[in-house]
């Protein structure tokens, strides 16, 4: 063991002392290898985030959501569906919502108006999202008005601002009284914009949903795992965006890892010759060329991935963030929690290393069997 | 379904050690042939250039296949949040029948890799490389089966349905199963643990035995494999029962999952690289008669056994500590 | 000091920032777990389906609860208007549909 162990020291003493002589090129792969795992894994780190905080926000979401659908367009829930659903058993309660959009022509956005369950906002007055706050300039007791979309002025006063920890979930929500939202919409009385049924007993969500959509042929249930999955998918697609524009990438680097490795300068292809001379045996020289390529792509990769972790987390993933979050003009500010997911951090080393040791092997194979006499001599 | 980054990550690896056996494949009957250690021809020369390559791309394939057994394990258990019913890697694998077979070829390449790996090491260790046909027949015999892996992974994870709703790990691993896993599940905890620990020790003893005497060599891998499917049996009989604390979960694959601190992985890990050495020490015994290898087989095979004797025994401290540390109460 | 000395400290130093990385981000869940609640109780009170990520129109805003069945959302070759809108991935999901009905 100790034998082996002082034959590897020598083999990657005498590695880093050639790799040193040729400092300039080499460092320079060590860079353009670190900065290509500093891409990819701060792609995979902001997404995996971005996914466990939508994993978390909709951990609370009603269990099933029942949209009335009208020409396969989502419609108002009249008068009397409610009653018409019955007592559906499992349903621990069923309520209709309130909510619409309204475009705001000031800041030229889109508003989320909302009423609470509890309908707990006073007459008059709003509660708004920390993003709008933000880029209209309001603030606790602001007045605000708007028009709404029969073209009469609303004024209201703002009461408070939904906490700016919370603003990814609620950038853009103005939380409204239900008399305020409905006269404001001019929204027919007792209408409502759908339903969310909360199920005690999870095991009993999907069955519930298909007997809601055979009793009430023109409504579409949403579940809450569908709601889950389609932000799941939705960040998946992005990164998956992101990794193929960045395979081009992947791909440029292995040309260059192949072409530095298969390219060998005569001065390379000299030291080999003379270390063979010398009595080196092939397994050996090929043994030093794989200990250059380990150690590289294990510095790249441990310097790309401390990198992308400070980017992202710490630094709000400047370079990223436009295409993973995607772009609006209201839009959300907010640090995300850090969070690494183990099998991105396996995948990603496996997507570094592996590619350039498979790349190098041939290369090095061709250098290291070269007739000592023929390199020399040329 | 298939752009998921570590599947893509573990079919590139399947399909570039398929790649780089079926390059290498016309090169092995070319050895089987014409590999003549006495002659000085050109062909001869020519050959054994190659076999530097050709042996560092094996080597090279049968690491990557290491790495991608933990690879697929780990990624089948991240995946069970994408599926219905689905608690662990054992909902994921369920979701067709691809699964379960695709991780049953991952081992079974792992187990053939490390034995490939041993002759591999011993032969590169003596100078007229007695083992070179026996090598890369080996390696043509390891072909199919790494293009099987590659075959039913790509089965599977093309075949994989998001709304498929697939079984949890309860219904696999339960008393009331039919079929192997049931029967696992359904031992009782006291002849379990005797089967468990007695088959632990018998592969420690072996093992311990041939590292000192180099006698029995046989018996490492015999008594390791035997002890592989004792300790496979005895985690789905007793020890996740400890571990999750609970008297009727029998899974072995949720103990991979965070929730249990990734015990899982501080018992297979162990496990697996003790039983590959176990089998690698076996691998070596028929050449211990070859001239050229007297001298280099018996050190080798005593420290495949020593390391395998080591990961048994800290496989079964381990095992013993997470029953030890539990509150369930199996037996009085 | 001889090279393989150097190169292991560098290689420890930054397997040490490696490892790390995961202690920060264990320890910065562990501080900022308050918000991480708030959020939740708050998103569950209010009965938040969806994020606020993209605001721009009505299946960009709240996508799980965007009509499925229509493929152009606005009108008849209303193509995309919004640059996320290109960015969210078609849906698949039948989950709840293998009844008779249309979405």
């Amino acid at each position: 063991m100790n034998a082996w162990f002082t034959k590897q020291r020598r083999l990657i003493d005498f590695t880093l002392a050639s790799l040193l002589r040729r400092k300039g090129r080499n460092l320079g792969l060590l860079a353009v290898y670190a900065l290509l795992v500093f891409v990819l894994a701060s792609a995979m780190l902001y997404a995996h985030a971005l996914r466990r905080e939508a994993a978390i926000i909709l951990e609370g979401a009603p269990e099933v959501v029942l949209q009335r659908l009208v020409a396969g367009r989502h419609d108002l829930i009249p008068p009397g569906h409610l009653e018409r659903i019955g007592r559906v058993r499992g349903v621990q309660e069923m309520r209709g919502r309130l909510w619409g959009y309204y475009y705001d022509p000031v800041v030229k956005a889109n508003y989320t108006f909302l009423v609470p369950p509890d309908n707990g906002i006073a007459k008059g007055t709003l509660v708004v999202g920390p993003a709008l706050a933000r880029e209209r300039g309001m603030s606790e007791n602001t007045g605000i008005s708007f028009r709404s979309y029969s073209g009469e002025l609303f004024s209201f006063v703002v009461a408070d601002v939904l906490p700016q920890a919370s603003e990814l979930a609620s950038a853009d929500l103005v939380l409204i009284n239900e008399e305020d939202f409905r006269a404001f919409f001019a929204y027919p009385a007792g209408h409502y914009t759908d339903i969310a049924l909360s199920v005690a007993n999870p095991a009993e969500v999907r069955n519930i949903a298909i007997k809601l959509s055979k009793q009430l042929p023109d409504s579409r249930p949403i579940l809450r795992e569908e709601m889950q999955r389609t932000y799941a998918s939705l960040f998946d697609w992005r990164e998956g965006i992101m990794l193929a524009l960045l395979s081009a990438s992947i791909l440029a680097f292995a040309i260059l890892a192949w072409e530095k490795a298969s390219g060998l300068s005569a001065d390379e292809k000299r030291e080999i010759g003379i270390l063979k001379a010398i009595g080196w045996e092939t397994g050996d020289v090929i043994k030093m060329k794989l200990w250059e390529g380990g150690l590289i792509s294990l510095t790249a990769f441990l310097l790309g991935f401390v990198g992308a972790y400070l980017h992202v987390f710490k630094f709000g993933a400047p370079l990223f963030a436009p295409v993973l979050k995607g772009w609006a003009v209201l839009y959300p500010r907010f640090d995300l929690v850090p969070v690494i997911d183990g099998l991105q951090v396996a995948t990603l080393f496996f997507f570094t290393v592996f590619p350039y040791m498979a790349a190098v092997l041939v290369p090095i194979w061709r250098a290291a069997v070269t007739d000592p006499d023929a390199v020399m001599r040329s | 379904m298939i752009f998921q980054p570590a599947i893509i990550a573990l079919l590139l690896a399947s399909a570039v050690s398929v790649a780089m056996l079926a390059a290498a494949a016309p090169f092995a009957f070319q050895i089987i042939r014409q590999w003549d250690i006495s002659s000085g021809s050109e062909r001869q020369l020519q050959l054994e250039r190659r076999t530097y390559l050709f042996s560092t791309l094996a080597v090279f394939v049968m690491a990557t296949q290491l790495l991608a057994l933990l690879l697929f394990v780990f990624n089948a258990d991240k995946m069970s949040e994408m599926f219905v019913g689905a608690m662990c890697a054992v909902g994921t694998l369920n979701v067709n029948p691809w699964g379960f077979p695709a991780l049953i070829a991952q081992m079974a390449v792992f187990f053939l890799a490390a034995g490939w790996l041993a002759v591999n090491h011993v032969d590169t260790r003596a100078p007229d490389y007695p083992l070179v046909r026996i090598k890369y027949a080996a390696m043509l015999v390891l072909l199919p089966a790494v293009a099987a892996v590659l075959w039913l992974q790509l089965q599977y994870f093309l075949n994989l349905r998001a709304d498929v709703i697939t079984s949890c790990c309860g219904s696999l691993f339960s008393e009331d199963t039919k079929g192997l896993t049931g029967d696992m599940a359904a031992l009782s905890p006291v002849p379990a643990m005797i089967g468990f620990y007695t088959s632990l020790a018998i592969a420690f003893a072996t093992a311990a035995f041939h590292a000192q005497t180099k006698r029995g060599g046989y018996w490492v891998a015999a008594t390791s494999i035997a002890a592989f499917v004792a300790a496979i049996a005895g985690i789905i009989a007793f020890v996740s029962l400890y571990l999750y604390e609970h008297p009727h979960h029998h899974c072995p694959f949720c103990i991979l999952k965070p929730e249990y601190d990734w015990q899982g992985y501080w018992l297979y890990v162990p496990l697996f690289a003790a039983t590959a050495c176990g089998i690698g020490a076996g691998a070596v015994q028929p050449f211990r008669n070859v001239e050229s290898l007297k001298n280099v087989i018996p050190p080798v095979s005593a420290r495949l056994a020593a390391i395998a004797a080591a990961g048994f025994l800290i496989f079964a401290l381990i095992a013993t500590v997470f029953v030890v540390r539990s509150n369930l109460i199996l037996v009085e | 000091m001889r090279p393989s000395t150097g190169a292991a400290a560098i290689l420890v130093t930054l397997a040490l920032a490696f490892l790390a990385c995961f202690g920060d981000a264990h320890l910065s869940r562990e501080r900022r777990a308050d918000e991480v609640v708030a959020m939740r109780v708050m998103a569950a009170q209010l009965g938040l389906t969806d994020l606020a990520l993209f605001t721009e129109a009505r299946y960009t805003r709240h996508p799980s609860q965007a009509d499925l069945n229509s493929a152009f959302q606005d009108h008849a070759l209303a193509l995309e208007h919004f640059p996320s809108g290109s960015l969210i991935p078609p849906r698949h999901e039948r989950l709840v549909h293998k009844t008779e009905t249309p979405d």
